[in-house]
């Protein structure tokens, strides 16, 4: 009843398929308010195994190189650069998403805790060698004096009563960087005095895009308040700023795409099926499948889903664009859109349970994002082959002109099957694919992820300037202490110090920084307070050494109490830092959990990693494990377990692919001429890419899993199609619309600049022209080709 | 550049932001040799008659008679207070320019100190240390207050007043020349340099820091006429009054 009523009116039909988008869009208003974004990039990755691994996720993430952002303000008067870096600093120092803001503008004492002050004689390395005894104090007043002298007398004289040997000048010195850039108008500059420069480092991880993208995204605030009118401009690198930049271009290049793509498609739909509903009814599947897919992951993750598995969902299941255009084509007058749907469903469902088996075996990836990936595209492809069968049929037009009639149809498809298929063919074309995959030059994978997402040259160029001027750390290779207590890594990174002051000194290292530059290990402190002398031994000691000088003994009373307080007071810790201006400093070089802590000694300038990897192995460490990091092998590492994993659930998935199509069609002369053409094009895919010189990626591999997803699609309905001339027509047309439009989406992708868009755009693109022509040849009934063989060519 | 001391680096900064200003060219000869002081010359003096009190002087006039070529040197004596001080810090010695591109102040007493600004660096030298040096050029404000000093000394009022407002009082025999910073950098530091001399004697350069006491170096006839110097006030009125 409701069947005839949707038959006989096309107002309802079409009111129906705009309810039904409404719905939709409702939907996914709806999802995205509740959806969790996560742009944490460790949830694409595997569980660490090594320990170098484990460092890499679990602590680098968030360790200094890749925290750090490079700042360069150039382009005005220095005097105008220099305010606009003060006013920078001002605004992202009381940030909360900024641990470290640094210009060069002195380390302000007054800025450290009163009550943290007396403990600078726990920390300063000055009394280790000499203590402080009469020598010490009558070297220092003499010094007073003539400092008093002279014309900076305002500066120390406020100091002198609680600090006569100038401790906290000393310390100030010491916790300065060490290889700092020149001063103009009291902030850091380039040697040619041209640009401000500036240090930040991030409290978002290295590896969490947004939050990266949140703080770049904040410093140009800050920048553009700070510059007013000014000429002025800002220059940012480091790995977040990178990313920040990698990321927008590649959302900016594939909206671009996207909107072609969009214009493209409709464009083809209307040409294809002659009517203005085909866009919207088209597009209807694809929508639904791309709401299921959210809205399962939303429900199963409620931790967050990955910005990459939206990406790469939406990627993947382009496919379903695939169904309706398969039942426009074959519907014509006198066949009930329902019976016709029906009639498609063998092919149809075969296809969408082998690919969703396949993208299944990513389930047990044992990768968070992976996992999410398979949800995704499983939800939207049933959603979208359940809402073919069910649902479309009942909104298309019922009676559309036949596409078996169209007279340069037929010619096509005549000159199609009078094309030769010699068998011999197939085998020729497999050994030479086989062969040129095995004897193709150069390496075969790519694992340099940095690779994928290329700093442009320029960048990197400005990159390496900037991060020799600041003396900022390599993002390479850290030093890395590891143990159970903070104060076992502590002694253990301190150890290192006269080998590193050696290497420094030799010019094999610029310079390196480490917690223990700020916060001695408890023994060394422990140590420092058995040397200080008690309130009556010092205050004998001033007598002593200023009876015959110009200072009064007792205006010095705040020094005797601040010392006794240092000497009686319990180690400082990290803890006790907090609020200071060294927690920031400390806090990102000494990682401390419950069980373990972790301390790193980052490097800048090391021109010999092996000599450093013999001096962690030679250094005496009780309670910690000393080692140099390759962050760039450990990320390699990861990449390439990454891929095995990758490979492992491929291999799985070809065997549950192959499975489901045998079970579908029982004879093996048909699972035969469906599965060839797809088998044979991953194949021809992989042994092109390799004859072009491309390095294999991730990318590579998940499109390689949708072309043949494609392929399968291809083969099943050219299988499907039978002996029957009308329906193989219908057949050819629907595939040559479908074919094109993959072909449109993934050429596009294929020109893009970006590597990883370009990875996948020229794998499937390559796959649609292969499985294409392949399903053509391969998968039809070998009747109906030489039936087609006898009847004489159409004419127009 | 003082890269690994800043704290060194600020000391020096804020001397040399002060010490140029003793590179005002001084005559080495006794300033007995000068006409001998009107009674009526002091701070709070009573008008003299209108032949003694001469014309009203102007800063080009002063510009001229402080020009002269080097060598030069010229006796100076300084008074600090703190109250981890038995008594005043009494500092003396002498400034020399022995050329042009040069400038020295040695203190001899209390204890031995030597600063040489050459070359767009400034080193001190103590006793028994080892020398620091600071870089001029890397701190261009300072490099801008050598310029305008260097102005001051060969008497480019044009140059001078790019970077002072500058302000002249008084007559040939007590005259003021008040040195106001343009920057906005120097200015928030020092209010202004006053300097005090007599014809074409500098005999006084009082830093007005924005906070804190006013800072006065006695120099030339003033530096060694001062006797027993036991406050700031009387470091001041030796500073301010032309001796009678």
């Amino acid at each position: 009843l409701i069947r005839d009523a949707l038959l006989q009116r096309p107002g309802l039909r079409l009111a129906l398929a705009v309810a039904w988008l409404v719905v939709l869009l409702l939907a996914g208003w709806l999802i995205a308010a509740r959806l969790e974004f996560s742009g944490d990039l460790r949830r694409f990755l595997p569980d660490a195994r090594t320990p170098e691994q484990k460092l890499l996720i679990d602590e680098l993430g968030e360790g200094p190189g890749s925290r750090l952002l490079l700042l360069a303000v150039s382009g005005d008067a220095p005097e105008v650069l220099a305010e606009q870096s003060q006013a920078l600093h001002a605004a992202l120092a009381s940030d909360d998403r900024f641990t470290v803001v640094a210009n060069g503008a002195d380390t302000d004492l007054s800025a450290f805790p009163a009550e943290l002050l007396p403990y600078r004689y726990l920390l300063t390395p000055s009394f280790d060698e000499m203590p402080l005894d009469a020598d010490a104090l009558r070297d220092a007043f003499d010094a007073r004096l003539q400092d008093l002298g002279s014309p900076a007398a305002g500066l120390v004289e406020p100091l002198l009563p609680s600090d006569p040997t100038l401790e906290t000048l000393v310390l100030a010195e010491g916790w300065a960087p060490a290889a700092a850039p020149q001063r103009l108008f009291d902030v850091w500059f380039d040697r040619a005095g041209e640009r401000a420069l500036l240090l930040v480092e991030t409290r978002a991880a290295g590896f969490d895009p947004t939050g990266q993208l949140d703080a770049v995204d904040t410093i140009r605030g800050a920048f553009d308040a700070a510059r007013g009118d000014s000429a002025a401009t800002l220059q940012m690198t480091g790995p977040g700023a990178f990313s920040v930049d990698i990321g927008g271009r590649t959302q900016r290049e594939a909206q671009r795409i996207g909107l072609a793509d969009t214009i493209g498609l409709v464009i083809l739909l209307l040409l294809a099926y002659r009517s203005w509903k085909m866009p919207l009814l088209g597009a209807l599947p694809l929508a639904s499948a791309g709401i299921a897919g959210l809205g399962a992951v939303a429900l199963l993750f409620p931790g967050g889903v990955h910005g990459i598995t939206i990406a790469f969902g939406f990627t993947l299941i382009g496919v379903v664009q695939d169904y309706p255009i398969h039942f426009f084509s074959h519907q014509r007058a006198g066949l009930s859109p329902w019976k016709n749907v029906r009639g498609l469903w063998p092919a149809l469902s075969t296809g969408v349970i082998a690919t969703c088996i396949a993208y299944a075996t990513f389930l047990f990836s044992g990768v968070d994002g992976l996992r999410q990936l398979a949800v995704f595209t499983v939800a939207a492809l049933a959603v979208a082959a359940l809402v073919t069968r069910y649902l479309l049929p009942g909104l298309v037009d019922p009676a559309p002109p036949d596409i078996a009639d169209s007279p340069r149809l037929q010619r096509l498809w005549h000159r199609i099957e009078a094309l030769p298929r010699p068998k011999w063919s197939l085998a020729v074309l497999a050994a030479a694919s086989v062969a040129a995959i095995a004897f193709a030059p150069g390496p075969t994978w790519q694992n340099d992820l940095s690779k994928l997402t290329p700093v442009d040259a320029d960048a990197m160029a400005l990159d390496t300037e900037l991060r020799a001027e600041l003396g900022a750390p390599d993002v390479r290779y850290v030093l890395v202490a590891q143990g159970t207590a903070p104060d076992a890594v502590l002694a253990a990174t301190s150890a290192l110090r006269p080998a590193l002051d050696a290497r420094v000194a030799d010019g094999r290292l610029d310079g390196y920084d480490m917690a223990a530059r700020y916060l001695p290990d408890a023994d060394v402190q422990r140590a420092r307070q058995a040397a200080l002398p008690d309130t009556p031994t010092l205050r004998a000691l001033l007598d002593e050494v200023l009876v015959d000088s110009p200072f009064l003994p007792e205006a010095f009373a705040p020094f005797l109490a601040d010392v006794e307080l240092a000497r009686t007071a319990p180690p400082l810790t990290l803890t006790d830092l907090h609020g200071s201006p060294l927690a920031s400093a400390v806090s990102g070089l000494l990682l401390v959990h419950p069980d373990r802590a972790t301390a790193l000694v980052s490097l800048s300038g090391l021109d010999d990693p092996a000599d450093l990897v013999a001096l962690a192995a030679q250094t005496q460490a009780p309670g910690a494990e000393l080692r140099l990091l390759d962050m760039k092998d450990a990320s390699e590492s990861l990449v390439i377990e990454y891929r095995g994993r990758v490979l492992a659930a491929m291999a799985l998935a070809l065997v549950l692919l192959v499975a489901t199509v045998w079970i579908a069609l029982r004879q093996p002369r048909r699972v035969w001429r469906v599965l060839l053409p797809t088998l044979l094009t991953l194949l021809v895919i992989v042994a092109v890419l390799r004859l072009a010189g491309v390095e294999l990626t991730l990318f590579h591999l998940v499109a390689l899993i949708l072309a043949a997803g494609l392929g399968l699609d291809y083969a099943l309905f050219f299988e499907h199609a039978g002996d029957d001339r009308a329906d193989q027509i219908r057949t050819l047309h629907a595939i040559i619309v479908c074919s094109l439009m993959t072909l449109l989406v993934f050429s596009l992708l294929a020109l893009s600049s970006i590597p990883v868009l370009r990875a996948i755009g020229s794998t499937v693109a390559l796959g649609v022209v292969c499985n294409f022509v392949l399903s053509l040849l391969v998968a039809r009934h070998r009747a109906a080709i030489d039936a087609a063989r006898a009847e004489p060519e159409p004419v127009a | 550049m003082c890269r690994p001391r800043p704290r060194a680096c600020l000391l020096l900064t804020t001397l040399l932001l002060t010490l140029p200003v003793w590179a005002a060219p001084q005559a080495a000869e006794p300033s007995q040799a000068r006409p001998a002081p009107r009674a009526d010359q002091s701070r709070d003096r009573v008008p003299p008659p209108v032949a003694a009190r001469g014309r009203e002087v102007d800063a080009d006039w002063i510009l001229h008679r402080l020009t002269r070529p080097p060598p030069q040197s010229t006796p100076f004596l300084e008074l600090r207070l703190s109250a981890t001080l038995r008594r005043p810090l009494v500092v003396s010695g002498e400034y020399r320019r022995p050329d042009a591109d040069t400038l020295v102040r040695e203190v001899r007493v209390p204890y031995a100190e030597t600063t040489t600004i050459r070359d767009g660096e400034a080193v001190v030298a103590r006793a028994g240390r080892s020398p620091r040096t600071a870089s001029l050029a890397r701190v261009p404000e300072l490099a801008a207050l050598q310029g305008s000093f260097g102005a001051l000394l060969s008497g480019d009022r044009t140059l001078l007043e790019t970077h002072y407002a500058i302000e002249a009082d008084g007559v040939p025999a007590d005259w003021t020349m008040t040195l106001t910073p343009r920057d906005a950098r120097t200015a928030t530091r020092i209010a202004a340099v006053v300097l005090r001399g007599r014809d074409d004697e500098l005999r006084c350069i009082e830093t007005r820091p924005k906070q804190g006491d006013p800072q006065p170096t006695l120099l030339g006839g003033a530096a060694s006429g001062a006797g027993e110097l036991a406050s700031l006030d009387d470091a001041l009125r030796a500073c301010r009054d032309v001796p009678r």
